[in-house]
This record gives structure tokens, sequence and C-alpha cells, in this order.
């Protein structure tokens, strides 16, 4: 799976850091003093180094818990984000993490325990009213699941603060570790789908949506709460059509009146990294398409992302209760 | 395209006969060798010889072809066996102590190791490094003109523990090089395949040239006329950016209007 580790010194004995190297014991070992001096670098290309990414193990310092932008959030008051990795083992074309990042190698913190006390710190500043934490935002909660033991470290932690609510975004099938605990009413396991046109054009290794629905149906009679992200929404001339299949195909086999929370989010990048994506890939369709911008975010011009978000809400209406369903969330 | 820089005239020497690399270019600072899809430096021993040689080499690439590089040399390790070849994945330059990754991201039969760049011959060996006396010079100019997974150091150990660097003959350092020139055409494959692979997905709309020269466009202007042609070459493949109607067009502005709106019909079906 990696054939090189770079492990930053500060981390080299921590016992996780000891058990990844140990899970790949062929793969070249690399020390550096911060992971930054691998991962910053301008002269990297994030295409070429998505061919063969390595896996960074360092230690994050700071700005581990952060609040989320205004208007990201399912409903609650309080909200923040984390991201216990960077980078994403998929390669779905319009990630955001391809315009934000000049490598595409995968960097995983292994100080869990300075992310569980930060997490704490957040909680008892919000003098224990709910807050969430959005768990994803710079990578996939669960793809790494096998090597990172993460969602495995992390549930007990969860599930002994009732007033914290997690939510692992993925679109990985990696449900073992949580199939192995018993469901806690605080978590919501949210898969993010796009129609299989999109999903076989643009969301390169990322599983099925039959074998996602899979998992998902399992979590869900398992007692785990689900969430469904229509996010982003893309744009292809029979997008209706494309749209009403996928929410059927999505929502059927589920008990949708147990769904935690449904929402859809417009495409939307931030112009900066919309150029660096298109840089990387002036090949693709995708940003050959019509976009506008506005206050420095690349979108569909309003009138289509309008169009689209109706229609889609519309759509999944037929299928998930209202109370369920959060129309727009600014995400990437 | 592939630019290599090696050190001495005798770690040259195999590589020129391999490649069939002819000297075309005696009247500049190094000597360059060349044939159609490579080009040889070599830069005299040291960094700062590597830097300025790497820079001069660049100076004369073609700006539509992206370059993969490679510093080919010799170098001492306390205990790695005479005439082993390792690429390097961390260059640490010895008197400053600033280190640099090269991305290993191609699948290749030559093991990675620690690079250490030192000032003067080193025959002590303190750490589990190669160590020679280029790579820190090369390796951070070369990533000015290209991606870093283009560039890469190939060091083949010329001395250790029980044979000094004092040891080292320029015959020596040839049979070296020359024994390893396997492993060594199969990272120049590689590295050439990646920078042609490259070159292509960022190849520029083959009229573009011929347009925005018939046409004054400003420098913004020909900035969008740029990403235009790359949307046109992704939605109309094949399809001659000369459309019948920007013949009768005066004014660069109505140029680009002109294919806007192609390719407006084209994204919304109209
Ligand atoms: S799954 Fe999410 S994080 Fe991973 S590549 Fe796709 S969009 Fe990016």
């Amino acid at each position: 799976m990696f054939s090189t580790l770079y492990i930053e010194e500060q981390i080299a004995e921590h016992p996780r850091t000891r058990a990844i190297c140990e899970r790949f014991p062929q793969a070249t070992q690399v020390t550096c003093e911060r992971y930054g001096e691998v991962f910053n670098p301008k002269a990297q290309d994030f295409r070429l180094q998505k061919r063969k990414p390595a896996l960074i193990l360092a230690h994050k310092h700071n700005g581990r818990v952060l609040k989320t932008p205004e208007g990201y959030g399912i409903g609650g008051r309080n909200n923040y984000y984390f991201s216990h990795m960077l980078n994403c083992l998929y390669d779905c074309r319009y990630c955001f993490l391809q315009g934000m990042y000049r490598s595409a190698h995968y960097v995983l913190y292994v100080n869990y325990e300075d992310f569980g006390k930060d997490i704490g710190t957040a909680l008892e500043q919000s003098n224990n009213e709910p807050c969430w934490f959005f768990s994803g935002y710079d990578c996939d909660s669960l793809v790494l699941e096998p090597v990172s033991g993460f969602v495995e470290d992390f549930l007990p932690f969860f599930a002994e603060r009732p007033a914290a609510h997690i939510e692992l975004r993925t679109k990985s099938t990696q449900i073992r570790n949580l199939l192995k605990h018993p469901p806690i009413p605080n978590a919501v396991i949210a898969f993010s789908f796009t129609p299989a046109e999109i999903h076989a054009a643009l969301e390169h290794k990322v599983p099925t949506i039959e074998r996602r629905v899979e998992a998902m149906l399992k979590l869900q009679q398992a007692g785990w709460l689900i969430g469904l992200r229509f996010d982003p929404l893309i744009y292809e001339d029979n997008y209706q059509q494309q749209y009403a299949s996928l929410f059927e195909q999505v929502c059927s086999p589920l008990d949708t009146g147990q769904l935690h929370s449904v929402s859809l989010g417009p495409f939307r990048l931030p112009r900066t990294y919309f150029k660096s994506i298109v840089r990387l890939y002036p090949d693709e369709a995708l940003f050959a398409g019509n976009f506008t911008e506005t206050g420095g975010m690349v979108s569909y011009p309003e009138s289509l992302e309008h169009e689209m978000t109706d229609f889609c809400t519309r759509e999944l209406l037929k299928h998930v209760p209202g109370t369920a369903l959060f129309p727009c969330r600014l995400a990437a | 395209m592939i630019n290599i820089v090696v050190a001495l005239p005798a770690e040259a020497r195999p590589l020129l006969d391999h490649f069939r690399l002819r000297d075309k270019q005696k009247n500049t600072a190094f000597p360059v060798y060349r044939n159609a899809d490579m080009a040889l430096v070599v830069a005299g021993p040291g960094k700062v010889a590597a830097a300025a040689a790497t820079a001069v080499l660049a100076g004369t690439d073609k700006a539509s072809t992206k370059t993969a590089w490679l510093n080919i040399g010799i170098a001492g390790h306390a205990h790695h066996a005479i005439g082993a070849a390792f690429i390097a994945h961390r260059i640490t330059d010895h008197a400053t102590g600033t280190s640099w990754y090269p991305p290993q991201i191609l699948d290749l039969s030559t093991p990675t190791e620690n690079m250490r760049t030192v000032d003067c011959p080193e025959d002590g060996y303190p750490e589990a490094a190669l160590y020679e006396m280029e790579a820190s010079g090369f390796f951070p100019v070369a990533c000015r003109f290209s991606s870093s997974e283009l560039v890469q150091c190939f060091k083949v150990i010329s001395d250790n523990n029980t044979q000094p660097a004092t040891a080292v003959t320029a015959k020596l350092c040839n049979q070296l090089i020359a024994d390893r020139l396997a492993d060594i055409e199969q990272l120049v494959n590689a590295l050439t395949g990646l920078a042609d692979e490259y070159t292509r997905w960022h190849a520029p709309h083959p009229e573009l040239e011929q347009l925005s020269g018939h046409w004054h466009f400003t420098v913004s202007q020909q900035h969008q006329l740029h990403q235009l042609a790359r949307r046109w070459q992704v939605l109309a493949p094949g399809k001659s950016l000369w459309l019948e109607r920007l013949r009768e067009k005066n004014k660069a502005s109505e140029v680009l209007h002109c294919i806007q709106q192609h390719l407006d019909a084209i994204t919304t079906g109209a």
C-alpha cells in the first residue's frame, strides 16, 4: 500500500507510529524533522504524486480543532472541524484538496490524544451545550481506518461525552471498526454520493454506489445514525434523470425515517483552488464547463445552481422526511 | 526529454557511449553533450559547480516541454558494497543542514537511501548516508525548472570503510557507472516517460500560437485566449479553433467573444 513512510523525528517512537511501521515492513522509512519539509515544498505536482503517494506520520502541534466557516453545519450552534489526516486515498476530480495542497502524500497526525484534549476544551468552552465536531474535512474520515485506527480510538471518547456530536464523513466502505462497537447516539456516519455517471467519470478509486449503500445499510441495521450528503451537485445535461435515479437507489433500501440528516451542497471552490486544479488537469472536461466567479468562489452560474438545488430538493423530499433535509451546506 | 548532470568526465564517458551523446556545444561554460531526447553536462566536482551547470543546462531547454533531471555520480558509504547503486530519498546539505526529499513515485529496481552532500571528500562516513559532493547543489536548482518528482539523484558506491576514497581512479569510476547502465536506463526511461506525459497534459492548443499572432492580444487577453483554447480542446477535441466567423473580426476582443459564444453554445447545448 505504501512504499515510503516519512516519519517526523518527534513521533518516531510514538506507539501509533511504531504500529504503522510494523504494518508496512517493506516500506522505506525516511525520517524528517518536520513533515512540512516533505509536504510543503513548492516544486511538487499533485497529479504526478497521486500515482504513488507516500504516508507521512506527523505530530499536529496546533490548530487541531477549529470553528467551521459560517453556515457550515447540520442544525447545531457550536460547530467545529478537525482533521487527523490530510489528503485522501481516493481521487475525486472535483476534490478541493488538490487545489489546497501541493503534495498528494497522505499526512497522518498520530497524536490523537491531543485532538481529544482540544475537543474536550471546545466542549468546556461551550458550557457543555451540544457541539458538533466534523471530521473528514481535509480527508475521508474512514478510508484509512484499517491503518489509522482513528475511529477505534475515538468512539469511546465520544461515547463518554454525549454533548459532543461527531460527524464521520466518508465515501468508503471501511465500517468494520464501527460495527465492532455498540452504536452511540452522538455519532453520525455521513456518506457522500454523486450519480453513477459522475462517480464513474470523476470519483476515481471510490467504491461503487452499490457497495456504499450496502455498507450504510449494515450500519443502519446495527443502530448507527446515518447521514446522506449529495455534495457537490455536478451538472450534466441530464442531471435531473441522474439525480432522480441516484436518490431512488440510495434511499430506497434505507429506513429513511431513521436518517439523521440529508444535505445538498452546490459545487463551489475558492478561486485559487479552482485555478490550481485546472492547472493540474487542463484536460478535464468538468473544468471546461460553464462556471462563474463571485466573491472569490467559483461555482455554476446562480440560475443553474438554483435550478439544480431546487430540483434535487424536490426530488429528495419524495424519499426523505423534510425535517431531515438541510438543503444547502457550505462544504467541499 | 531528460537532462543529466555529472561531476566528472569519467562518470560521463559510459553514459556518452551508451546514449550516443555528441559534443554539440563546445563554447559553453560546461561541456554539454546531446542526442534528440537527452542532454548531459559535465559540471566538475562540488555542489556549486553542480548548481551552476544545472542552471546553464536549464537555459537551453525548450519552454514547451517538461524536462526530467538526473544527477548521476559516485558516493561513499560506511558499509554498502562497492558498485551498489542508490537513488536519494533524502538529500541533506552537510554545511547548512537543509534537507530535500525527492518524491519516490516510480517503480524501480534501485533501492533508495539518505544522501549527504559534503564540501570535501569524507572518509569517516559518520552517519548512515551516502556521502557525495553534488546533490544539494543540483536538486534545488533543478526543482526551479521542473517538479521534484522529475528530479532524481542516482549514485554508485565507490568507497566505503574497507576501500577508501583515495583508491578511486578515473578508470574505476568509469567502470562503476558502466556496470550500472541497466539501472540508469530504467530510471532514464521512467523519468522521460513521466516528463513526456506531463508535457502532453499541458500541451497548448496547436493553433494557439498562430491565432495569437494574427490579432493583437493584450497580456490579459492572451491569458483569456489561453483559457478558452484549453476549454476548446476539451469540449471540441479535434475541431479547428479557426472558426469561419473569426476571419471577419478586426479586434482581439471580438475574437475572444466569438470563441466564448461558441463554447457557451456547447456547454449549454444551445
Ligand atoms: S472522497 Fe472526499 S476527500 Fe477523498 S478525494 Fe473524494 S472528495 Fe476528496
